[in-house]
């Protein structure tokens, strides 16, 4: 099954690239429920010979709380904060797409000089980990609407999944399970802060009551 | 008894979502506070036995972190019942979230598996956003986005961390720390370097370090006063813990040297970034998010000096604790009855309130390190450390620094106190809860501050032992 594994890791850097260069917030959030579920198989893939109960249960519940719930919750805050679906990156979508590409080769760069101990399934998963990353970092700092940013850090947290699916046995299920849940809710209340902050919005009308985006005090 | 510990706050959590009055509530998490010190207090005696298989475990360097939590959260409680005696919004989220922060940050304090403290960390990030918006609007909600997404974030970047330890640690097999401590030698170094770097950052981003700083002065200024005493306090303690904890591994690998190069950059830089900034600001919440930049700095080098900068250190988080209970609670009582902390609004606080007015003076000479407070012994221990190892510029800077800060914050105070009063204040009334909560910290501050209990230096010593290893 190593060849999976490759594939998966390969797909997720090439998903992450594909939001870098996605300008409907829809879209994006597609794409990152299709990488989360694309990466909650992993956990089965690694252990194709013998799978476990833990790697079920693993691979169940990020599927369920990453691939299906988180999704709904981002769905559910765009639909009820009225904002325009297209956003306008800071840079433009090629020069993104180039920047991400330089990203991807500095993540193997780095990932050359790094050995990894004992014996590890696939060479891509350090390398793929990274970019996918260090892409998601692009996202936050490239996109300004602050639904971005939640969509960069959930592009983060697959990076760090992927890498950390690869460790078997040196994090019980139970501390697997709490991590995934705190992301979950972490994006929980992401969302309900920004509907909030939507509220405030609409409630004060007026432009002189309403100070701009970083310069209250 | 210590999954009780943390399972009691948590029923309690779920318990005040329910529909009570508002003053219940209060009463309530008054009284779970309560419980919580006494079960801590009673570890002073005899610390507990190992839950979970050893992942909950209470040593002495917990055990100093629950107490400074279970007496931030008993006097935060005390506090509230006089602040909602004139607050009248629905405190139910609120008085829920602290709660759960108390759960969580009992969780903090007795974990003894790397991953189990980060998952304990986060949480405490997610249950203390919804304490900094409690009253909503733009800055709030502003402070609160930057808040989560900063900490998130910069917490992710430790539970990388967290993983790259595992691989380290790859023939040890687990993350407990006993395990890790006992199998030093067989962690690979450069993963360790690796895994090192990604926990500082990420952990000193929860505790506001200098170049990760930026939510702090948001969150501070725009959160009521007890919210800021447990966030500063209680949570950017938590994730100090952590680093302590990376320490005990460092001196268990020969390491040390390594990481106190990286503590003592970022604590000067936490020191000298405050002592800039503190010079143009006008509110007084926000300059004492900066003192806690400034605490946090302090903290951190005496962890990176080593030596009696440790012990300092160690006493120096019970101190600051109590600081920032006046500081934070006094600001909170000022912008009660202003309605504003901003230097212009606020004007000859002594004349108007005289109780209110010499907290504020108490709370200025308690945070910036005055004697006989016992924040001005920690400080001289951390100095000390720099001395003792031959770090003279270091030390001269650190003074340096405390001084130009404590202009930065008198400038403010003073103008607060003694400045000519904008108008007449009718509504005259001192809290008897709110100023007995601030006035009692004062006064064990000033206690610490001359006379050391044995059971107290006994426990500072044997953390710092369990450091050094």
């Amino acid at each position: 099954m190593m060849s999976w594994i490759d594939v998966s890791c390969i797909l997720a850097v090439f998903l992450a690239l594909t939001i870098l260069a996605t300008h409907r917030i829809v879209g994006m959030i597609k794409i990152i429920a299709l990488q989360s579920f694309l990466l909650s198989f992993v956990p089965l893939f690694l252990h194709a010979e013998a799978i476990s109960g833990r790697d079920i249960m693993l691979s169940g519940g990020t599927m369920v709380l990453k691939a299906v719930l988180v999704p709904a919750i981002l769905f559910w805050t765009i639909r009820h904060i009225s904002m325009r679906s297209e956003i306008k990156p800071i840079i433009g979508l090629g020069t993104s797409i180039l920047c991400g590409a330089v990203l991807i080769a500095v993540a193997f760069w780095i990932s050359l000089s790094l050995r990894l101990p004992g014996k590890f399934e696939s060479s891509l998963v350090l390398p793929c980990s990274l970019a996918t990353m260090l892409l998601g970092f692009m996202i936050m700092v490239t996109r300004t609407r602050a639904i971005t940013q939640v969509l960069g850090y959930l592009v983060i947290e697959n990076g760090i999944f992927l890498f950390a699916s690869s460790l078997y046995d040196a994090m019980p299920m139970l501390i697997e399970m709490g991590i995934l849940l705190d992301i979950f809710v972490a994006v929980f209340i992401m969302a309900i802060v920004l509907n909030h902050i939507n509220e405030e919005f609409e409630r004060t009308r007026s432009p002189v009551h309403r100070p701009k985006w970083g310069e209250s005090q | 008894m210590l999954s009780l510990l943390i399972a009691i706050p948590f029923l309690g959590a779920l318990a005040v979502l329910l529909p009570v009055r508002t003053m219940f509530r209060v009463w309530f998490l008054f009284a779970i506070s309560f419980v919580h010190a006494v079960g801590t207090a009673s570890f002073w005696w005899r610390l507990p036995a190992s839950e979970w298989q050893g992942y909950l475990t209470l040593d002495p360097l917990g055990l100093i972190l629950l107490s400074v939590i279970s007496l931030l959260f008993l006097s935060v409680s005390f506090f509230m019942i006089g602040y909602f005696q004139h607050e009248h919004r629905s405190n139910r989220i609120f008085t829920a979230s602290i709660l759960a922060l108390l759960s969580t940050m009992t969780l903090v304090s007795v974990s003894y598996h790397m991953g189990l403290m980060w998952v304990a960390i986060e949480t405490t990030t997610l249950f203390s956003a919804p304490l900094i918006s409690f009253h909503r609007n733009w800055g709030t909600l502003e402070a609160t986005w930057k808040y989560l997404l900063v900490c998130s974030v910069g917490i992710a970047l430790a539970l990388m961390g967290t993983f790259f330890l595992a691989i380290s640690a790859h023939d040890v097999h687990t993350l407990l720390l006993p395990s890790i401590l006992s199998g030093a030698s067989s962690l690979s170094v450069n993963w360790l370097k690796l895994s090192v770097i990604f926990l500082f950052v990420g952990y000193g981003c929860k505790m506001g370090l200098a170049p990760m700083h930026s939510w702090k002065p948001e969150a501070y200024g725009q959160a009521t006063g007890m919210v800021g005493v447990l966030m500063a306090g209680g949570l950017t303690q938590c994730s100090f813990l952590a680093l302590m904890r990376v320490s005990q591994i460092c001196y268990k690998t020969g390491l040390s040297d390594f990481y106190a190069s990286i503590l003592i950059v970022t604590g000067i830089l936490s020191l000298v970034v405050p002592a800039i900034l503190l010079l143009g600001e006008k509110k007084l919440k926000r300059s004492f998010a900066f003192s806690s930049v400034e605490h946090m700095g302090l903290l951190v080098l005496g962890l990176g000096l080593g030596g009696v900068g440790i012990l300092g250190a160690l006493f120096h988080m019970i101190n600051n604790a109590l600081a920032k209970v006046v500081m934070f609670l006094t600001a909170g009582s000022v912008a009660q009855k202003y309605g504003s902390s901003h230097a212009t609004e606020v004007r000859g606080v002594i004349h108007i309130y005289p109780v209110t007015g010499i907290l504020l003076i108490v709370s200025l000479l308690a945070g910036t390190g005055m004697f006989p407070f016992a924040t001005f012994h920690s400080e001289l221990l951390i100095i000390n450390a720099a001395i003792i190892s031959k770090h003279y510029v270091l030390a001269g800077g650190i003074i340096l620094c405390l001084a130009i800060i404590f202009i930065g914050i008198a400038r403010i105070v003073l103008e607060f106190v003694y400045g000519k009063p904008t108008e007449p204040v009718l509504d005259k009334k001192e809290n008897f809860f709110i100023n007995i909560t601030i006035a009692s910290a004062a006064v064990a501050l000033i206690g610490f501050g001359l006379w050391m209990p044995a059971p107290l230096s006994r426990v500072l010593h044997d953390a710092v032992a369990l450091i050094v290893g």
